[in-house]
């Protein structure tokens, strides 16, 4: 039977977006000690999205017989994390660099299921991104077009 | 940075793949969308519109919302461009439709209402994108979805 990862092109999207989900949860662990308490429902809300995302992509992966891609022990910040606007900063990060990879996948499969978690994924990374773009003090809020590279 | 420059060999090569891109995008766009009735992209074109128009209106009107209506004004500007871009591109027949500019709408009766308003249809233009972005074709779908998402965010901010 045919499935959404019979494609290379989409394999590789979905494997790419699947390792932007663990940054994106690792992310959310290192945030959690340099957030203000005010945040903290918030972030917990965000990586509870990212997980629920992550083990959707690792079933899809495992149902077709792909091994999913692993999680990385520790990643590279592009800026020093050293308090709550840094942290912040680099939750913004992360949440792009889900929407560009959920945005790959919405051009590059016909599966429902998959354009309807890819597109709530991007718009979801847009929504929350305006908290940490605030706390970041950084602006605009709001990319013009979420998830393009 | 010290990569030798591409053959005039490889220079063709990369040519010829972009003609065969070229009118795969084509052959998606004739099956995609059909030539009956107006383009799919056209009601959320017409909905851009009207909140550049809106949030201009809003920002002039009430200068103590300028600041959070103008990102708002900006990219839905933005996002008519490219929407208003994809429907001539996919089909020249409607390019007459999407040439009409918008009327000022008048100027709504409170700062708070503006705001309203404004997160009203920001709102709906994101749920309507993200159910359009699911059926749409491929090549459209990530289009779609960027503008839906910005949406979502440019609601976010008026709360």
């Amino acid at each position: 039977m045919a499935g959404p990862l019979d494609d290379t092109d989409t394999r590789s999207a979905v494997q790419a977006v699947l390792g932007a989900e663990h940054a994106a949860i690792w992310s959310a662990g290192l945030a959690t000690a340099y957030l203000p308490a005010g945040e903290q429902t918030a972030l917990a809300d965000a990586a509870l999205a990212h997980r629920e995302r992550r083990d959707a992509l690792v079933a899809l992966c495992e149902a077709a017989g792909v091994a999913p891609a692993p999680a990385a022990a520790a990643y590279a910040t592009p800026r020093p994390v050293t308090d709550a606007a840094s942290a912040a900063a680099l939750l913004a990060v992360a949440e792009d660099d889900t929407a560009v990879g959920w945005r790959a996948v919405l051009e590059r499969t016909d599966d429902p299921e998959l354009r309807r978690t890819g597109v709530a994924a991007v718009v979801s990374a847009a929504t929350v991104g305006v908290r940490w773009r605030g706390l970041a003090g950084t602006q605009p809020l709001v990319a013009s077009f979420p998830g393009m590279r | 940075m010290d990569r030798p420059p591409p053959s005039r060999r490889g220079v063709l090569r990369a040519a010829a793949g972009l003609a065969v891109a070229g009118s795969a995008l084509a052959v998606a766009a004739a099956c995609g969308n059909g030539d009956e009735g107006p383009d799919e992209l056209e009601a959320p074109l017409a909905a851009a519109r009207a909140d550049a128009a809106l949030a201009t209106v809003a920002g002039r009107a009430f200068p103590d919302l300028a600041a959070r209506v103008g990102p708002v004004a900006s990219a839905r500007r933005a996002h008519a461009d490219a929407l208003a871009a994809e429907v001539r591109r996919a089909r020249p027949d409607r390019a007459d439709a999407v040439a009409s500019p918008v009327p000022d709408p008048p100027p709504p009766a409170s700062s708070a209402a503006a705001a309203a308003a404004l997160r009203t249809s920001l709102g709906a233009a994101r749920d309507a994108g993200s159910e359009l972005a699911v059926r749409a074709a491929r090549y459209r779908s990530g289009l779609v979805a960027s503008v839906a998402a910005a949406c979502g965010g440019l609601a976010e901010t008026l709360t």
